[in-house]
């Protein structure tokens, strides 16, 4: 926090300013003075002050407070027990169901997270050519982001049902003549179902901010790829797609973290089990279902807050996967961004 | 010099920091210090109540705010028992937002008991002058092992037998009331040996799913999961495991519609005909007929309620009311609580929700009056149920009783109905998931 503070540039200046004036005034300075020297050094502390607050409180604490619960023995009722060092976290791992929930977890988040990527690239790039009723098409593509993730599933859990019900999903695979699927019962099937409701939500979502990149990018970049004969697809993936690739990884991120906190949807896909533990075999049980199992049905507090730092380190150590590989990717484009330009430089020369 | 001048400004910043958040805990710590006061007369009073399923208590709040002016009743309604347990276990959990007005469910009474000290005991509140309303073991379920009795019973769960008279008779089977009780009346293997006949016949399964017939099979034995000691009972449990075979087999036929509960397709399978018959409870009789509108029936359906249920008298749920430690009003929300399990009002109640009273003079009443119930082809319901609950013998619930239901049990059951393992690879299955989830949980 000090040392950014410190190398901004503003700040140097100013400050030399001050070094300046200061001895040759005055040695003491007056309350108006004083006060300004405060506003002036201060008040930006206090301006970005509300938010390492509200973290402290709502994000610090708690984090700190769950690891503090997992080292003991507590009972979601009765409370704290005896200390029992790291053992909540030793029985967490080899447990199998933790590890099922892991599994089903990064399953349904493969299969939200790539169509979902692919699917916002495609919109993005569409609502990037000259449409008529712009903002409408943008605005629509935002719509289900807007509903709440209980609405969604509960649509989605009667569209995607079990074969000898009737449900929206099986009635159009009987059209085509497939057979009807056991969407609640079978392990892929239900990810799929899951991983949908997730791609409905965001889909729109991330193709406004791929959208948002792909119009910061310089258009003679596409001028000077059409005058060398690229198409339209050619130049989507040879100029488009390198240029957004910082945000690119902005939505994984994002994506990933979001993806592996899931919750909402399969524990309201079939309430028929328990009240929605994730299937009758723990199909679709996702790391945080089995949180809120292991915490609220055998309100296991300190088993329950031992997963939810395992999960903390697994998303941390995801981020920091995706850190270095975006590190990477963006030296990887800048180097490609000179040979670029290098190029174009050339061609304006030949010309 | 740079660096001298500005960690001042830091340190004013962490001051002016610590500071708010200083203020900050200090408003939050002096909120424990109030005790509740005695309600003065006259004095404006706002009662919170959290009920849930369908507790039929709407018409009851207007009417007790009339008679008590100075009483507004704020509401709150959950949809399903489990997501009430969530609700009051995340409540004691976090040590605040308990309601004045509490309702318990008896699957997870046990759970609440060990930590009871979160209730007021109602004695203080005179509940031993109204002790004699209630059937003995309903009185006795509220009372907690340091005998704090902590909940004024609402309803009981005496269960009947939910069936379709016109998918009976289309089968070549009696359709009337008394009729059906005359057939079904035995134990749950003749039960079953009825549904392989219907089955035969119209190749339609008998009843919905495994887990509900499962429940009234267990709540209905003297000792459950658990022994009266508060010992686990299941897994030398001889006359559990008889039941156990004896409803696997009749999955194996068929028998099993194989339905998700609490969605029944939308309700549709109660219209259809997917299934003939339901296990009802009198709160069920509620969800009955919510469902089959909800999937386009009505009256007409064909749902009755026939006086009879296998194996003898079984209850399944029942509720009670509590007043939390925490509340600000207690008198007054012990005054609301009582004045709603009064024989009376258990009578209005059953009229809006179908639950059962668990007062003897409301039950008395009910038989009385028999009413008939023109969803349940004109069924006196009241009457078949306070028939229902003779014998009835509450049954010890522990800790984790809901959970071995539930998760242990339900998961199980459901691999059976779906056919993914046969009787004994699903017991193993349920063995396997107690273990893990309850005795080593």
């Amino acid at each position: 926090m000090f040392s950014m503070f410190e190398k901004s540039p503003g700040g140097a200046a100013i400050d030399m300013a001050g070094e300046d004036d200061e001895p040759t005034r005055r040695p003491r300075r007056s309350f108006r003075q004083w006060l300004s020297w405060f506003d002036l050094k201060a008040s930006p502390y206090l301006y970005i002050s509300p938010f390492f607050l509200l973290f402290t409180l709502v994000g610090l604490f708690p984090l700190v407070y769950t690891l503090y619960v997992a080292l003991h023995r507590w009972d979601l009722l009765s409370g704290k027990g005896e200390f029992v060092g790291f053992q909540n976290f030793a029985t967490t791992l080899s447990d199998d169901f933790f590890w099922n929930s892991i599994g089903n977890t990064v399953s349904i988040f493969l299969f939200a997270t790539i169509p979902q990527l692919l699917g916002a690239l495609v919109l993005a790039a569409v609502l990037d050519q000259h449409l008529k009723a712009r903002t409408a098409w943008r605005m629509g593509v935002l719509l289900p982001y807007v509903v709440t993730p209980v609405a969604v599933a509960l649509i989605f859990s009667s569209i995607f049902r079990n074969a000898g019900d009737t449900s929206l999903a099986n009635n159009l695979l009987s059209a085509v003549g497939l057979d009807p699927i056991e969407w609640k019962r079978e392990r892929i099937p239900s990810h799929i179902a899951i991983a949908s409701m997730v791609n409905w939500r965001w889909t729109g979502y991330n193709a406004l901010i791929l959208l948002a990149a792909m119009q910061a990018v310089p258009r003679d970049l596409y001028e000077a790829a059409a005058i060398d004969g690229a198409g339209k697809i050619r130049r989507f993936f040879s100029v488009t797609i390198p240029s957004i690739r910082p945000t690119v990884i902005f939505v994984i991120v994002t994506a990933t973290v979001y993806g592996l906190q899931i919750f909402a949807e399969p524990r309201l896909f079939d309430v028929s089990n328990a009240g929605g533990i994730g299937g009758s075999q723990r199909q679709f049980q996702t790391t945080v279902l089995y949180l809120w199992e292991m915490a609220f049905f055998r309100q296991n507090l300190g088993r329950a807050s031992a997963i939810a730092w395992l999960l903390f380190l697994l998303i941390v150590s995801i981020g920091l996967i995706n850190f270095f590989l975006s590190r990477r990717i963006a030296s990887g484009e800048e180097s490609a961004a000179k040979v670029k330009k290098r190029r174009a430089g050339m061609k304006g020369a030949s010309r | 010099m740079k660096w001298s001048r500005s960690r001042p400004a830091g340190y004013v910043a962490l001051a002016a920091a610590t500071a708010l958040l200083l203020s900050a805990c200090d408003g939050a710590s002096t909120d424990d210090s109030t005790a509740s006061a005695p309600p003065a007369d006259g004095e404006e009073i706002t009662l919170t109540v959290t009920t849930f399923g369908t507790m039929g208590y709407e018409d009851l709040y207007a009417e007790y705010e009339q008679l008590n002016p100075n009483i507004t009743i704020e509401a709150t309604n959950i949809d399903t028992g489990g997501n009430a347990r969530t609700d009051t276990f995340t409540k004691i959990a976090a040590g605040s937002g308990l309601t004045d007005v509490v309702a318990l469910e008896e699957g997870w009474l046990g759970a609440i008991m060990e930590v009871s000290d979160n209730f007021v005991d109602l004695r203080d509140y005179g509940i031993e002058d109204r002790a004699g309303d209630w059937l003995d073991w309903k009185y006795a379920q509220g009372t907690d092992p340091q005998g704090r009795v902590i909940g004024y019973g609402t309803d009981i769960g005496p269960e009947g037998i939910c069936y379709r008279g016109d998918l009976f008779a289309a089968a070549g089977l009696p359709g009337d009331r008394d009729g059906v009780a005359q057939l079904l009346d035995g134990d749950w293997q003749h039960f079953f040996d009825i549904g392989r006949q219907y089955t035969a016949t119209t190749g339609k399964a008998w009843y919905d799913h495994s887990g509900f017939v499962w429940n009234a099979m267990v709540n209905q034995l003297p000792e459950g999961y658990y022994k009266a000691d508060g010992t686990l009972n299941v897994v030398d449990n001889a006359e559990l495991r008889d039941r156990w075979d004896t409803l696997s087999a009749a999955v194996a036929d068929g028998l099993s519609a194989s339905q998700a509960a609490w969605d029944w397709n939308g309700g549709a399978s109660f219209v259809d005909g997917t299934f003939a018959t339901f296990m009802c409870p009198g709160w069920m009789l509620g969800v009955v007929q919510g469902n089959t509108e909800g999937g386009g029936g009505d009256a007409s359906t064909g749902w009755d309620f026939a006086d009879v249920f296998p194996g003898g008298a079984a209850n399944w749920g029942g509720s009670f009311l509590a007043v939390s430690e925490s509340s600000q009003h207690k008198e007054a929300a012990a005054a609301l609580a009582s004045w709603l399990t009064e024989p009376d009002q258990q009578v209005k109640q059953f009229e809006a929700a179908g639950t059962f009273p668990s007062t003897i003079a409301a039950a008395e009443q009910l038989a009385a009056d028999a009413t008939p119930n023109a969803f349940f082809n004109d069924a006196p319901v009241g009457a078949i149920l306070a028939k229902r609950a003779e014998g009835v013998v509450a049954q010890f619930k522990g800790p984790d009783d809901s959970l071995i239901q539930e998760n242990v049990f339900g998961a199980a059951l459901q691999q059976l109905d779906q056919g993914t393992a046969d009787g004994n690879a699903a017991w193993d299955e349920a063995i396997r998931l107690l273990d893990e989830l309850v005795v080593n949980g």
